[in-house]
């Protein structure tokens, strides 16, 4: 399920490493109630595989609609979306973190990461072993029978990384899936993340319009101008990934620095 | 509080029986009560009302009405998840559905005795046929509502057509198929009556239409109380495993 169905359909990225995202030229113009509204680009953006690629950007200035983009979600009205060398498609290649956890309730929380195993095409019996094992790897014991509304939004979001994470899909995409949780939740679940995501080392696209989370969670940020949204600056973090505490990482001046450079340049593309 | 009420109902029935003076029009409690208990056993070689036990000519109509509602609930199921997941069937059958809605089941009954006889057959029709609209409506209405970020979800983990429909749009959909199920056992309890007008007996719609004729009014009541009573304890069943099958409602 996480690999590329048709290799003939890409011939000319072939010897592209599958979890690469290409973006050509690429914008989109919604048909809105009023008339066309452009969302976005055009933008040109190539993301290697292994990089934690953070979006950052005001309000509206179409980062949600990029990563439907790269998810498969929406066709691009103009310019070229590869992801691993092919046209995106949704459920395959790519796991994804909503705003909302977006959990079924009508399942348990164990239930909701099974079902995931099974649409990646895991056998029942390995099922069971992994469920534990994907809720223990984003930090949650002992709450796979509780009923969703049993736990709290941070556990939530928790178990919706937990899902994405489920299809061992070479690239993970995120849109802003801390934003609706309070400051300390928010925080705990970022310096989780950005473990989880040193450990697997996959490709991934998180979204935000927070500077300090950007600038903590990114291996290369890139900021978006207003509506169309367009690279305003892209850069990539020389911070340490892995060997540090979240607290050293914070206390660096080179931390300090970048946070600096990011947030002028997003006010700066804001204005 | 609902025994007070309760008694505070009868008082006024009694009352109301006492003012009219004339049992053939309003009769009594008391009288109401006797005949529970003539048709409840048999009497100078008579069983019950017409050979059959009041409990027997209600257990014939609850049965007629759970298959009815039953054959209607399965078909409306599938019409109304058809109805909500191709909008160009939606577009050509609704009409139909709210045509046969409105059509009260007297009318198609007489159609039914043409083409099915006088037997069961068209009598589970008729029930199945007015059970079916609720349930194909609220059916059709929630498919067609399905939450799009969760369908989105599912899709994202790879859900196919068809596992998307199955652990997404019917699950979220099953507290209004529910709603939708207990308008259909209302309204297959209402044209029971209207069922049981043809070789009705036994059958409590049967016995009830029997009693009109011979103005045995108190048989009349009775029946009616059966058939209201026993309704509201299978809806009250009905709310029952609702609340077991659906621990989610109102948690979305
Ligand atoms: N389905 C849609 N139809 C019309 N306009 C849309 C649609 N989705 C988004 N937009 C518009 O496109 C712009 C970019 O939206 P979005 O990508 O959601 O921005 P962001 O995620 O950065 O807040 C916004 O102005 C929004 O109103
Ligand atoms: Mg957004």
């Amino acid at each position: 399920m996480s690999s590329r169905p048709d290799p003939a359909a890409a011939p000319a990225v072939a010897d592209e490493d599958a979890a690469a995202v290409r973006l050509h030229e690429v914008g989109h113009v919604y048909d809105g109630a009023g008339g066309p509204v452009a969302a976005l680009g055009p933008i040109s953006l190539t993301v290697p595989s292994g990089t934690f690629l953070v979006l950052v950007g005001a309000s509206g200035c179409g980062k949600s609609t990029l990563l439907r983009l790269v998810a498969g979600f929406e066709k691009p009205t103009s310019g070229t979306v590869l992801t691993g060398g092919a046209e995106p498609v949704p459920g395959r290649g790519a796991g994804i973190v909503f705003q909302q956890p977006r959990l079924f309730p009508w399942k348990t929380v164990g239930g909701n990461v099974e079902l995931a195993l099974r649409y990646a095409g895991v056998p029942r019996a390995e099922r069971a072993r992994r469920v534990p094992e994907l809720l223990e790897r984003v930090g949650l014991h002992d709450v796979a029978d509780r009923r969703i509304w049993q736990i709290s939004g941070g556990q939530q979001q928790r178990v919706a990384i937990a899902r994405a994470l489920a299809g061992d899909d070479p690239l993970l995409l995120l849109d802003e899936p801390f934003a609706a949780l309070d400051a300390l939740t928010r925080e705990r679940l970022q310096e989780d993340l950005r473990r989880v995501s040193a450990q697997t080392g996959r490709t991934s696209v998180f979204v935000t319009h927070s500077v300090e989370e950007a600038v903590f969670l990114g291996s290369r940020v890139v900021v978006l101008t207003r509506r169309p949204g367009r690279i305003a600056l892209d850069l990539e973090v020389g911070l340490p990934r892995t060997g540090i505490e979240p607290d050293e990482l914070r206390a660096l001046p080179e931390y300090a620095a970048l946070r600096a450079e990011v947030g002028h340049a997003v006010r700066a593309a804001a204005a | 509080m609902r025994v007070l009420s309760l008694l505070a109902l009868l008082a006024l029935w009694q009352l109301a029986a006492a003012a009219a003076g004339n049992p053939s029009f309003v009769p009594a409690p008391r009288a109401v009560w006797d005949q529970l208990v003539l048709l409840s056993t048999t009497h100078d070689g008579v069983r019950g009302y017409s050979g059959h036990l009041l409990a027997e000519h209600l257990g014939i109509s609850l049965r007629r009405i759970l298959v009815g509602s039953a054959l209607g609930v399965a078909a409306g199921l599938v019409i109304g998840v058809v109805l909500g997941a191709v909008p160009w069937i939606r577009l050509v059958a609704e009409p139909v559905v709210t045509f046969v809605r409105a059509l009260p089941p007297l009318a198609y009954f007489s159609l039914l005795i043409i083409w099915f006889g006088i037997d069961e057959t068209p009598k589970l029709w008729l029930l199945a046929i007015a059970a079916l609209p609720p349930v194909a409506v609220a059916t059709a209405a929630a498919v067609h509502g399905a939450p799009t970020g969760l369908v989105e979800a599912a899709r994202a983990l790879g859900a196919s057509r068809w596992n998307v429909i199955r652990d997404v749009v019917l699950p979220s959909a099953l507290p209004e198929i529910f709603t939708g199920v207990r308008l259909a056992v209302g309204v297959a309890y209402s044209s029971v009556v209207a069922a049981e007008t043809v070789n009705g007996v036994p059958g409590i719609g049967g016995m009830v239409r029997d009693a009109q004729r011979y103005l045995q009014t108190d048989v009349v009541v009775l029946g009616l109380l059966a058939i209201g009573l026993s309704g509201l304890l299978i809806d009250g069943l009905l709310r029952a495993a609702e609340t077991r099958l659906i621990p989610w409602r109102g948690r979305t």
